[in-house]
């Protein structure tokens, strides 16, 4: 763990006063120690993992199918256990963290997929506000802050709308500012862009850039070499349930 | 008011829940009605008859049949009036009256008479029944017929003695038998209703899995997750037994003359008892419901 010598900025300050001291003083957001995941059925999914992610990074996790990448996310919203080594996400030590402490964990990271999963049922706002109902937020809470995330997104305008009356990228931001609802430390995106034309890809990914630059950590699973390769962040890159590759400023495939 | 939030959002959520799929939610909450009212009618049915017990267990009491031929009273009046002290100087005895065979036959004829029968034994000897005269014997306290039975037994007066023992035992018979019988055919039926929550919930669970997924990834807590669809089987129960309820209460009045005239007896009648009954049913109601909710909720919800 990296230990920073600067001074907090008022945001961390902020966090401090709002009693989210474990993550303002640890600089590290997710660091996995010789950690792997073997299922009950034998399958070794991730094996021997050591990576530190710190705070506020852009993070690229690339490789083939069934490399791991799933497993590795499944790990991070702890929805596999580590069979091997130590996980520990947004403070939390993902092995010794009881059931009933998981949600809480999930508060902590926000997640979007390919597919979106939007609740077709629900309007947009519906959609966002969902997940801050289910987690027992008020009714002043929730028309806060979903106006404020519908607007970060660029969707203030449709909040009445039901996702079939969106396009894929609009459904995606819905599905990003649901993510987001709990402020969480860590963002993860499962390829996000995987539905998606090119230009509405690199919009995709311009409002993960600016969620970042606003402090939020973000993982990126992706299979878009264009996009690794143009953006130049750190990429992980796994390969049968090891971790290959972890450069800065990197490209999709190894450059040497 | 983090609790009310909660409370207010899982009630919400069963309420929609419940009528979603609102045939299968009816069908259930039927069958939980049809469960109830069993119920309902083995609780009238059992208190009837222990009501029944009681008042034979009250007015219990001793016939000693006296020796002699048929039809004849035997014994003078001086041998019976010593009887009819001894007897009541026994303890236990309230009251001793002598019946003549006259008396009895009289008796018997009433009997028919209030069945709207006739008993025509016509002049035929052979269709003579035998009547003996007897002494009917009231006691104070239904436990002392033994010892007053074994010491008229005694008396060379006296031929044989009956007591209502007998029809006490079978009463106690038919009791057990309905009660056995209505448990056995209740339980079925809780079993058939409870399969059908089980079911309902399950489904219920199935049509939420999307939102389900996602109150997982977002952090909702299993409470928030779970208790939504406890509640939507609890209502089940709940609704069901309100209906019950109201079905009993509208053919209260009409069953009274009909409880009466088969049981005898007003004691079933009463607020008090309606008000039991009611809750008993609204018990059994929300158990069944939360039961099997429950169980649907462990075995289809595993977190």
């Amino acid at each position: 763990m990296s230990v920073t010598t600067r001074p907090m900025t008022s945001e961390e300050l902020a966090a401090l006063a709002s009693g989210r001291e474990a993550d303002a003083a640890r600089e590290t957001v997710i660091s996995m120690l010789d950690a792997g995941v073997t299922y009950p059925n034998g399958k070794i999914a991730l094996s021997e993992v050591d990576v530190t992610i710190p705070r506020g990074d852009f993070v690229f996790l690339v490789g083939a199918s069934g490399a791991g990448k799933t497993t590795f996310i499944k790990l991070l919203i702890r929805e596999v256990q580590p069979t091997a080594g130590r996980v520990v996400v947004a403070g939390r030590d993902l092995a010794r963290l009881r059931r009933r402490e998981v949600p809480r964990l999930r508060r902590r990271i926000g997640i979007v997929f390919q597919d979106f999963r939007l609740l077709p049922a629900k309007t947009v706002f519906e959609n966002v506000a969902f997940a801050l109902e289910v987690t027992g937020a008020s009714g002043a809470e929730i028309r806060r802050r979903v106006p404020m995330l519908l607007n970060l997104v660029g969707l203030h305008q449709h909040g009445d709308h039901l996702p079939t009356q969106l396009s894929g990228g609009e459904q995606q931001r819905v599905a990003i500012a649901r993510a987001l609802v709990h402020d969480p430390a860590i963002l993860i995106a499962d390829e996000p862009t995987g539905n998606l034309d090119p230009v509405t890809s690199w919009e995709i990914i311009q409002l993960l850039i600016q969620i970042n630059v606003l402090g939020t950590t973000v993982l990126m699973a992706t299979h878009n070499q264009e996009i690794v390769n143009a953006m130049r962040r750190r990429v992980l890159a796994l390969e049968d349930g090891k971790l290959v590759r972890d450069e800065p400023e990197a490209a999709y495939e190894r450059e040497y | 008011m983090g609790f009310l939030r909660f409370t207010g959002f899982s009630v919400i959520r069963a309420w929609q829940g419940f009528w979603r799929n609102a045939m299968m939610s009816l069908a259930t909450t039927a069958t939980v009605v049809l469960m109830l009212v069993l119920l309902s009618g083995l609780y009238i049915v059992i208190t009837g008859l222990n009501s029944g017990l009681s008042f034979i267990e009250s007015k219990v009491g001793i016939t000693a049949q006296l020796v002699g031929k048929p039809d004849q009273a035997d014994l003078t009046p001086a041998q019976l009036n010593t009887l009819i002290a001894y007897t009541r100087g026994l303890p236990g005895v309230k009251a001793v009256d002598y019946v003549s065979p006259d008396e009895a036959m009289q008796r018997l004829k009433e009997v028919y008479q209030s069945r709207g029968q006739t008993l025509d034994l016509g002049n035929d000897p052979k269709n003579r029944i035998t009547i003996y005269a007897s002494i009917e014997i009231q006691l104070t306290d239904p436990n002392m017929g033994e010892s007053v039975a074994t010491a008229l037994h005694e008396r060379s007066e006296v031929a044989q003695i009956t007591t209502k023992q007998d029809e006490l035992d079978k009463l106690v018979g038919v009791i057990n038998l309905v009660r056995t019988v209505g448990l056995i055919a209740i339980a079925l039926v809780g079993l058939t209703v409870l399969f059908m929550i089980v079911n309902t919930i399950r489904i219920a669970v199935y049509s939420r899995s999307g939102e389900i997924e996602i109150m997982r990834l977002v952090g909702a807590s299993d409470s928030f997750i779970r208790w939504p669809f406890i509640l939507e089987g609890i209502l089940c129960g709940l609704i069901g037994a309100l209906v019950a309820i109201g079905l009993v209460a509208v053919v209260w009045d009409p069953i009274q003359p009909v409880m009466y005239d088969v049981f005898k007896l007003p004691t079933v009648v009463g607020a008090r008892f309606l008000a039991t009954l009611s809750a008993l049913l609204l018990a059994v109601g929300l158990a069944v419901g939360a039961i099997g909710s429950w169980i649907s909720v462990r075995s289809y919800l595993a977190a």
